[in-house]
């Protein structure tokens, strides 16, 4: 493990007091850090709505994006366990688990993860969401490795909630909604470079992503001023994308 | 249904004392649609007349704004003029929550009470659900008075219920790609979403996935096309 990034890491994850800060940027960076420090493939985290639904607000790939999404929809899943029980759940080799999850574990599979370890984020008793590893290959996680998971996932947790006053839900619930209000903002923004480009989901979020950090800004509000056309995003440097980016060959990805 | 009626059904369902709703069409000032009672009246024209409060502070952040108690020090630097004169006029709690789809903002909807103490897990979900409820009649409305033709809010094809929160992020990112392959704004584009769907009996998830994939396109409809509106 890289231990100058994991020590950079946990600076940048307590670093939320900073102007601009930006609840779904810092859970992007939570997610994109756990797949640079840990031996997985990809990473994903649910935020419970306060409507009593968990949402999918931050996820290192568009296909685990879309897995956590399935995991929602078919109400199935480690994430969800992890979730309910505020327990850590882990499935070494998701061939061996279509009995435990009959809808979850064959669509894990179909995208290309064969373990997984789901990490919730809590503090006391309130759990307020779950961090998801997934791995291509089967095999049990390295409980250090799970630690620093944890640890990454807890540490983003207290971030999450010490600017607040913890004497008022008042304040968590505001925040949390208004990262989920801009979730959507974000897909908004997403399908509109998407289509704009010819490019794909991922390419567009990493597009919007890099102009929000160019411009200092925040990606939410960025993303509203895209949508509303109040901002062209006229400095966007599609050139600097890697060339299978290139926005001339619009890449198909069909249920993506 | 209308969004004023949703308003009006949260006051029960949320147990708070009054509500008031407050609809917002494109650079237009708030048009006040409905008050339940007289304090919530005369709060709605306080916010109105001194330009702060939690109302205004939801539609800037695109976030609820909670204040559950209105004598505390954090309401009254936050709001100095409103929240001494929200006392006065018998709220000792407000709960603003924004009536938007992403980029899409139709409103606010306020509750208050006249006891403080924060809104419970519950009736916080029920209030964020009528105001869900609220966001979609009232883009209906804007619709309906633009000559659009409307689609139920309540129902989706073969009276599914709309299902909004499930499969979200496909239709949100589909609304987005509408806006380019329409050349409309996003409120519009969400609209012509639904009523393709509605028109093709199609689900509102299933065809916003065709979309992403590009499986489908729409194309501008001259007639449909409000220049210049979202």
């Amino acid at each position: 493990m890289d231990g100058e990034l994991l020590s950079d890491t946990f600076v940048e994850l307590t670093d939320t007091m900073v102007a601009g800060f930006d609840v779904i940027d810092f859970l992007h960076v939570l997610t994109d850090r756990s797949v640079q420090l840990l031996d997985v493939s990809a990473a994903g985290l649910l935020l419970a709505d306060p409507r009593g639904e968990l949402r999918v607000v931050a996820a290192s790939s568009e296909a685990v994006r879309l897995l956590e999404l399935f995991q929602i929809q078919s109400d199935q899943g480690p994430c969800l366990d992890c979730f309910r029980s505020g327990q850590p759940v882990q499935a070494a080799d998701l061939a061996a688990e279509a009995r435990r999850w009959p809808r979850f574990a064959p669509a894990a599979r179909e995208a290309g993860f064969s373990a997984v370890q789901a990490l919730p984020m809590r503090l006391r008793e309130q759990v307020i969401g779950a961090l998801n590893l997934f791995r291509a290959g089967p095999g049990a996680f390295d409980p250090a490795e799970v630690r620093v998971g944890q640890a990454l996932a807890d540490v983003a947790t207290i971030s999450l909630l010490q600017e607040r006053n913890m004497r008022h839900s008042d304040t968590l619930n505001e925040q949390l909604q208004t990262a989920l209000n801009s979730r959507v903002i974000i897909e908004q923004a997403k399908g509109k470079l998407a289509e704009r480009l010819g490019v794909d989901m991922e390419q567009a979020f990493n597009l919007l992503r890099e102009s929000a950090r160019t411009s200092n800004r925040r990606l939410s509000d960025l993303a509203q001023a895209f949508v509303n056309g109040t901002d062209a995003l006229a400095g966007l440097n599609v050139s600097r994308l890697p060339s299978r980016f290139s926005a001339d060959r619009p890449t198909r990805r069909p249920g993506s | 249904m209308s969004a004023a009626d949703a308003c009006a059904a949260a006051v029960a369902a949320v147990e708070v004392t009054g509500a008031w709703l407050i609809a917002v069409s494109g650079a237009e000032a708030g048009h006040l649609m409905r008050v339940t009672d007289q304090v919530s009246e005369l709060l709605a024209e306080l916010q109105m007349t001194l330009g702060e409060g939690p109302g205004p502070d939801a539609v800037a952040s695109g976030g609820p704004v909670l204040a559950s108690d209105l004598d505390e020090m954090e309401a009254v630097r936050r709001w100095p003029a409103f929240a001494p004169a929200a006392r006065q006029a018998g709220a000792a709690a407000i709960f603003a929550f924004p009536l938007q789809l992403g980029a899409i903002r139709t409103g606010v909807m306020s509750l208050y009470r006249v006891r403080s103490g924060p809104l419970s897990a519950f009736q916080l979900g029920d209030a964020l659900i009528f105001a869900d409820t609220a966001t979609l009649l009232l883009l209906d409305a804007q619709d309906r008075a633009a000559g659009g033709a409307a689609v139920s809010a309540g129902a989706g094809p073969g009276g599914q219920p709309a299902d909004l929160t499930r499969h979200r992020a496909e239709i949100d990112q589909a609304t987005g790609m509408l806006t380019e392959q329409l050349g409309v704004g996003i409120g519009e584009a969400f609209l012509r979403l639904r009523a393709h769907a509605y028109a093709h009996d199609r689900r509102l998830s299933d065809l916003a996935r065709d979309i992403v994939a590009r499986r489908l396109r729409l194309l501008p409809d001259p007639d449909l096309r409000k220049d210049g509106q979202v």
